[in-house]
């Protein structure tokens, strides 16, 4: 646990803790969210992108335009975001790693390649900058809307999904290559739930120096040449991907599959089929927990956020400290599967977040023991004020509940 | 078995779950005749399929690799695995579901793009692995289970479509055409490009039933031969009349969509490396 100024205990759990010491050499730029992604992705070996221009995730897209050709990539403009995540899963089919971004209203119409890629075990990297909604909602103020949709970002049920979300530019780098890593590993789609904050600022990003001296963090694609294709009731990770076009005689569907790919329609190949989906993931969970948390020893009150929220949130709990709070902080990195493990404490939970409908604080009232003690704090459209939150923190920990503040919703029910 | 299917077909999964007199298994032993005598192998060509009678019948029929994609979105899987895997040959089996309806904006970019794919749209004019509605190339009037008063719409010919948006092969045919059909399929094979086949096909089950009134396989088949002819077999005029044969054919006339992105990334790159800069540095 490292010590910051307030003399507070900060620990962050995400592998580019160890990555960040272990690369020092390259340059120090001031660069956008939507930058450091891409640069994260060419980093982490993406040679595909295909999507559809949204703001805020347009600037991804352009760089991406940019970039990959420079690398031996490819870049292609689909004609929507159906098309566009079909074609990054028809590219990692063939064997190359692919990402789409987009927001929103275009993330709901990946719906439907999101549960082919996902029981095909195509690894992909889906990016959603979150705006204010619902549908185009106001395309240059943060949301966080999506933060269940992710989670069942396709119909049908019999999935487990892994969901990452970055609140910093550098992080935006390091998480990417992450979550090309979990992609790889698992099989799956792994989705980057940024929002329009954290896409569009500016901040310092440091990017290492040559990205070729990265392979010792960065997961190379693998390709499976033989059966079983499917490896059906096993939750086994770090299985080879398969690949479409080397006679391997694989066959990938959007049917309940055997475990050569081919439709079945019977209970048991369904049961193993889901099986395998679900567990490969609930199984591994510890692979996947990522978070950062200050001063939970002595908390009394912890504040829970992620994203955009979670950087005036964590500079109010610094500042309700100050005024003699016992106030904690814990940012969620790893959104899905969801971190009950954290929340295991009696303690009382002040729970932030870009919405008025209140989503993340409905898992915190699932996880927590005394549902009665966690407390919703919603903003939609902006930031919470350093203010706002400290002066919440205190209410929580002296009388219980938030003071009523303007533009703050706190009912869940 | 057939020697063809013995050759290019997965035995473990034929004969497929078809409906008695269903078109697809015989145009699909026409497609083996095209790749036989065109000399591919099985490694040669990846065979992706749709959503419907098309792609439920014919999925993982291919001895080689197969991907039946969501409903519509064949071409787009498609051109990511073609840009990943550049050299395969591509036969897109989808129906008219798949390529005039729900996929149709992947169908006119696929061809807008030149993407080095072969579409055979198998066309049995109507949603029949749903029970039998009219679908966008179900002839106008006809009666079918979503249209009991007759199909109110018009329909469309997908050939003009994919043709206007730039396809470099078009041809129309249908199940009664067997020789024009093999012939069509393997100059479609060897455009490198963007090829789209377009085979209607009777289905008796319900197309047959609620439009023909029959569930008599060659009573259907005779009723889209003579559309094809303009004449009923006693000689009178038929209410409408399918032109078939090759449509469009520019084969080979412009570039196909990969090789487009790999000769552009070629161009970068030189650049880079007479700047100095071809480390690929950002």
């Amino acid at each position: 646990m490292a010590i910051i100024q307030t003399g507070v205990s900060e620990k962050l759990v995400a592998p580019w803790a160890e990555w960040a010491e272990r690369y020092r050499e390259g340059r120090r730029l001031l660069e956008a969210g939507t930058y450091a992604l891409t640069e994260g992705a060419i980093a982490a070996g993406c040679r595909v992108f295909a999507g559809y221009p949204i703001t805020p995730a347009t600037d991804i897209a352009e760089y991406m335009s940019k970039r990959l050709p420079q690398v031996g990539g490819y870049y292609m403009q689909a004609e929507d975001e159906l098309a566009g995540m079909h074609m990054c899963a028809g590219a990692s089919l063939g064997g190359l790693k692919a990402m789409t971004a987009t927001s929103g209203p275009g993330y709901t119409l990946m719906h439907d390649a999101y549960g082919w890629a996902i029981t095909n075990e195509i690894p992909l990297v889906v990016v959603d900058a979150m705006r204010v909604g619902p549908i185009s909602g106001i395309t240059g103020a943060p949301g966080q809307g999506e933060f269940y949709v992710a989670r069942y970002c396709s119909h049908g049920g019999n999935i487990e999904t892994i969901v990452l979300s970055p609140n910093s530019v550098q992080e935006s780098f390091w998480l990417t290559i992450d979550a090309f890593n979990l992609a790889e590993r698992f099989r799956t789609v792994v989705t980057i739930l940024t929002d329009q904050v954290i896409s569009d600022m500016f901040e310092d990003l440091f990017l290492p120096r040559d990205y070729a001296e990265l392979g010792g963090i960065v997961v190379p694609r693998r390709h499976n040449l033989t059966m079983p294709f499917y490896p059906l009731n096993s939750d086994a990770i770090d299985v080879p991907p398969n690949i479409v076009g080397k006679g391997t005689g694989i066959c990938v569907s959007a049917y309940t599959h055997t475990e050569e790919g081919y439709d079945i329609e019977a209970m048991e190949a369904q049961w193993a089929q889901t099986y395998r989906l679900v567990n490969k993931i609930r199984h591994h969970r510890e692979e996947i927990l990522r978070y950062e948390a200050v001063g939970l020893e002595d908390a009394e009150v912890i504040a829970v956020a992620y994203g955009a929220a979670s950087r005036t949130v964590k500079t109010g709990v610094l500042e309700a400290r100050r005024r003699g709070v016992k106030a904690g902080f814990l940012r969620l990195i790893s959104l899905w599967p969801f971190a009950d493990e954290l929340f295991e404490r009696d303690a009382r939970y002040l729970v932030c977040e870009l919405n008025y409908d209140g989503q993340l604080v409905r898992e915190v009232m699932r996880a927590a023991p005394d549902k009665r003690k966690v407390h919703f704090m919603g903003k939609s459209g902006e930031l919470h004020t350093v203010a706002e939150v400290a002066t919440a923190l205190e209410g929580v920990a002296r009388r219980g509940s938030i003071p009523e503040l303007p533009y703050i919703w706190t009912e869940v029910r | 078995m057939n020697k063809l299917a013995q050759k290019y077909l997965r035995p473990s999964q034929i004969p497929t779950k078809a409906c008695h007199g269903c078109g697809i298994g015989m145009i699909e032993n026409w497609l083996l005749q095209a790749i036989d005598e065109l000399g591919f192998k099985q490694e040669d060509v990846i065979f992706g399929t749709g959503i419907g009678c098309v792609g439920r019948q014919t999925f993982a029929t291919w001895g080689g690799d197969n991907f039946g994609a969501t409903h519509g979105r064949a071409l787009a899987v498609a051109t990511g695995l073609k840009i990943a895997q550049p050299d395969k040959k591509y036969l897109i089996v989808v129906g008219d579901g798949d390529a005039a309806a729900i996929g149709t904006s992947h169908l006119i970019h696929a061809a807008r793009r030149n993407l080095g794919v072969t579409v055979i749209c198998e066309d049995n004019m109507g949603y029949e692995s749903t029970g039998g509605q009219f679908s966008p190339t179900t002839p106008a009037g006809y009666v079918t289970n979503s249209s009991p008063y007759g199909m109110a719409e018009p329909s469309f010919d997908p050939c003009d479509v994919v043709k206007a948006a730039g396809a470099t092969f078009v041809a129309e045919t249908t199940a009664t055409q067997w020789h024009q059909t093999v012939k069509i399929v393997k100059k479609a094979l060897q455009n490198d490009g963007f090829s789209f086949v377009h085979v209607r096909f009777p289905c008796n089950e319900n197309f047959g039933a609620y439009a023909l009134g029959t569930r008599d396989t060659l009573k259907n088949l005779e009723w889209i031969w003579e559309h094809t002819q303009g004449r009923t077999v006693d000689g009178k005029e038929t209410d409408f009349t399918w032109e078939t044969g090759i449509k469009h054919d520019a084969s080979n006339s412009r570039p196909e969509f990969s090789k487009i992105l790999r000769d552009m990334n070629e161009r970068v790159r030189t650049k880079m490396t007479e700047k100095g800069s071809g480390d690929g540095g950002h």
